[in-house]
């Protein structure tokens, strides 16, 4: 079984062919002639002649050489377990490389690019998705706006009812509470008139004891009973809500879920899911929204000191009532939280701020109603 | 003595199988060495590398299998898989987006009607997987190839799927059958015509016991938390904690922890068991023409892979503790002051990384241990008979899109 070097100095072997026609195996000897390579069946006629560059080394066992014609629809396949003729061989043809070199070469070369393509997606996560979604948020009409705000409430809703109470999770429904309800919405009016926006707000206060207050798409404002709680004067919550009548005015839930939108599609879909890939999709996704999140504080807090100035509220009550809260709230790690340094924000205010109160905005009465809009307990 | 004489002496002496009964050739370390080097780089390139990995480890279990002493060989390419991905892409990402908008438009109907044609969309891409993967698999010069309407396919999958739903599980073995036949009548390795002779029956027979030991204690614990609570008394109750215990809900914790420890229980100890069945079931199934194939895996060889990967996972899972225990350690050091916005990106990122490398360390053990123990088991308990009808076969068919390939692994329906 070893190579045998016949008078014309053709050297030659045994290999095992099939045609590609059919199944059947056929024992034949290959001659390595000077220009192709030459598969003779038993009878000696001539069962294939493969040009060198043309011989494609295929899959194999580790101790089978097996070739194929490339670019070839047929699939012909010679194997040669002699190691000699298959080294012979191996020297002559350029593509065949048994010592795999060349297949290296080739896949160190994959590896760069994929490296330098997750850089790529990873920028386009990072800048091209937050510019595309600031792009298009203005141009997605106010009615749109509007039905997506109403689904993600019925949502939100759900989340933040944990009891499940229904009605009663708002406050200010019940006989007791209608003052409170008047004061609250008396405070609204002057915030709706004065922001002039091309939608109505919805403003709500519920049972939730979190000195919080968040926004939905579609003007959808909730305050939680614990930030009234927290508040020491009626311009230190309206400070915050005319933060948020900010984040209506720019249309930051909105643009929020498109950002969340093409960042799921752009790390869930396309790069799929390796294993514990959704746990980085994840982490990715909160990481990236609490740098966008940076800014768009800052742009809201902006609209609340001009819209308390409109409204002639206290334009530092903002800053007054940001400041006791983050002092008496030690929550979850920094990076995570939705807000930007407390202290950085509260300079800002101030600077920006630019004169006294002219009025109040409730009077007593009204201030200790509002206080209780969440009574009936 | 030739090298052929040798060969055969040595086949007695060591009572191996007669010449020609399939074997799996392939040597484990360089299994291990692709898996584990392909869980690095998934991990640095966010799992972009997966299909060059799914092309390397098709490559070696095919041409690692031989049968008639003639091995298969895989034709694909990574760079085909990666274009059906991109038209998966391309054609799932105006759907989604459509769906995206028609269920903000129009209410919640439309994200159900979403599931249920993505569901089809799944079963679709598994049958047109199935083709690429059949026409990329050569033997003795042959390509296998498959004909039949994916859309068909995709609709019988999810009734039957559903009816399984429906009878919790016991319709499994006919489902099983009657898909396997579908797909193995129109599968064909060049001429030859392929089949499935699987019966339904005998496999429910088979699987009953198990079905008894898992579903039915599953379903009366899961009756008996529901009916432990007094529901009426629980929703008066509303939040006030001290009426819980009346309602009967600690009762009703109690079956419910016993019924999910149950369940874990005898899904690890009943899982090979089930998986040992299903394979031989299968395997003794397909026929290509006069070939017919039976299989003689035992349920002991699988326990003892799920062992091993056991083993294998402890000892990792206990390696990668104390790694982990060490660096974080250490971490304060490099990451500054506490409290910092430093020291929280640097402790993230560390606990993110953990996480993945520690995920895919589990995976590429999986893949060592089950999925390629399981090949060879499978191959190497398999008797092919009137293996001479495979000498004579004529080539058909030609090669399919990946395009298939690329929705399975989109909807994250992929098989092998």
């Amino acid at each position: 079984m070893s190579a045998v070097e016949p008078s014309d100095s053709t050297i030659s072997g045994r290999g095992i062919f099939y045609d590609g026609a059919t199944s059947a195996r056929h024992d034949v000897v290959v001659e390595v002639a000077p220009h192709t390579l030459r598969v003779l069946g038993g009878n000696g006629a001539v069962l294939a002649q493969w040009p060198y560059d043309q011989l494609e080394p295929l899959s194999a066992p580790d101790n089978v050489l097996r070739l194929g014609r490339s670019g070839s629809a047929v699939l012909a396949r010679l194997e040669i377990v002699d190691p000699q003729l298959a080294a012979v061989i191996d020297e002559r043809s350029i593509p065949i490389d048994r010592t795999g070199r060349t297949e290296r070469r080739l896949r160190t070369r994959v590896i760069l690019w994929t490296l330098a393509a997750t850089a790529s997606l990873i920028l386009v996560g990072v800048i091209g998705v937050p510019l595309i979604a600031s792009e298009l948020t203005p141009l997605i009409p106010y009615a749109l706006e509007r039905k997506l705000g109403a689904a993600v409430d019925s949502q939100i809703r759900l989340n933040l009812d944990a009891r499940r109470s229904g009605a009663a999770f708002e406050c200010g429904s019940a006989e007791k509470e209608q003052p409170g309800r008047a004061a609250f919405d008396k405070l609204m009016q002057q915030m709706q008139s004065a922001a002039g926006l091309p939608l109505p707000l919805t403003a709500t206060v519920v049972r939730k004891q979190d000195a919080n207050a968040i926004t939905l798409p579609g003007g959808h404002i909730y305050v939680f009973q614990g930030l009234i709680k927290q508040a020491r004067t009626p311009d230190e919550l309206a400070g915050v809500i005319a933060h948020e009548v900010g984040h209506v005015a720019h249309r930051d839930g909105t643009r929020t879920i498109m950002q969340g939108a093409g960042l799921s599609l752009l790390f869930g879909l396309v790069l799929g899911d390796f294993v514990g890939g959704g746990a980085v999709v994840l982490a990715a996704k909160t990481l990236l929204r609490t740098r966008y999140s940076r800014e768009v504080e800052a742009a809201a807090d902006a609209y609340g000191v001009n819209l308390m100035a409109r409204i002639g509220g206290d334009q530092r009550a903002l800053a007054a009532i940001l400041s006791r809260i983050a002092g008496s709230t030690h929550g979850g790690p920094k990076i995570l939280s939705d807000h930007p340094e407390t202290r950085d924000r509260v300079a800002a205010i101030e600077r920006m701020a630019s004169g006294p109160p002219s009025r109040p905005l409730l009077d007593e009465a009204q201030w200790s109603a509002l206080k209780s809009i969440c009574a009936d307990q | 003595m030739s090298n052929s004489d040798a060969a055969i002496l040595a086949a007695q002496a060591s009572g191996c199988a007669p010449a020609g009964a399939p074997r799996f050739v392939g040597r484990s370390q360089p299994f291990w060495s692709l898996v584990s080097r392909g869980a690095v780089l998934l991990m640095l390139t966010l799992g972009i590398y997966r299909f060059w990995l799914t092309t390397d480890i098709r490559r070696y279990l095919w041409s690692s299998t031989e049968v008639a002493d003639e091995s298969f060989e895989y034709t694909g390419t990574p760079r085909e898989l990666l274009l059906g991905f991109l038209i998966a892409i391309a054609v799932l990402v105006p759907l989604y987006s459509t769906f995206f908008l028609l269920t903000l438009m129009l209410g919640e109907i439309w994200s159900a009607l979403a599931l249920l044609v993505l569901t089809f969309l799944g079963q679709y891409a598994v049958f047109r997987a199935r083709r690429y993967r059949l026409t990329r698999t050569v033997y003795r010069g042959i390509r296998f190839h498959q004909t039949g309407s994916a859309l068909r396919y995709s609709v019988c999958a999810v009734l039957w799927w559903s009816l399984v739903v429906l009878s919790l599980g016991l319709a499994y073995p006919f489902a099983q059958s009657q898909l396997e036949h579908f797909k193995m009548r129109h599968t064909f390795f060049g001429n030859l015509p392929g089949r499935f002779q699987g019966s339904g029956w005998r496999l429910l027979v088979r699987g009953l016991p198990l079905w008894a030991i898992a579903v039915v204690p599953f379903t009366i614990g899961a009756t008996a938390t529901v009916l432990a609570v007094d529901w009426n008394a629980l929703g008066s109750a509303g939040a006030a904690e001290d009426k819980l215990e009346t309602s009967g809900l600690a009762g009703a914790v109690v079956f419910a922890a016993l019924t999910g420890a149950w369940l874990l229980l005898s899904i690890a100890l009943l899982y090979p068991i089930f998986q040992a069945i299903v394979l031989r079931w299968w395997v003794s199934g397909l026929r290509f023409g006069e070939v017919s194939l039976r299989s003689r895996l035992r349920i002991a060889q699988v326990f003892k892979i799920y062992a091993r990967f056991f083993g294998y996972a402890v000892v990792f899972t206990l390696i990668a503790a104390a790694l982990v225990a060490s660096m974080a350690l250490g971490l304060p050091k490099i990451s500054g002051e506490p409290d910092s916005m430093r020291s929280e990106l640097i402790t993230t990122a560390f606990g993110l990384g953990a996480y993945v490398a520690i995920a895919l360390g589990y995976s590429t053990i999986y893949q060592g241990t089950v999925k390629l123990g399981l090949w060879r088991c499978v191959i190497e308990s398999l008797d092919v008979s009137n293996v001479e009808a495979l000498e004579q076969v004529a080539a058909a068919g030609g090669p399919a899109s990946p395009v298939g390939e690329g929705l399975a692994d989109a909807l994250n329906v992929g098989g092998l």
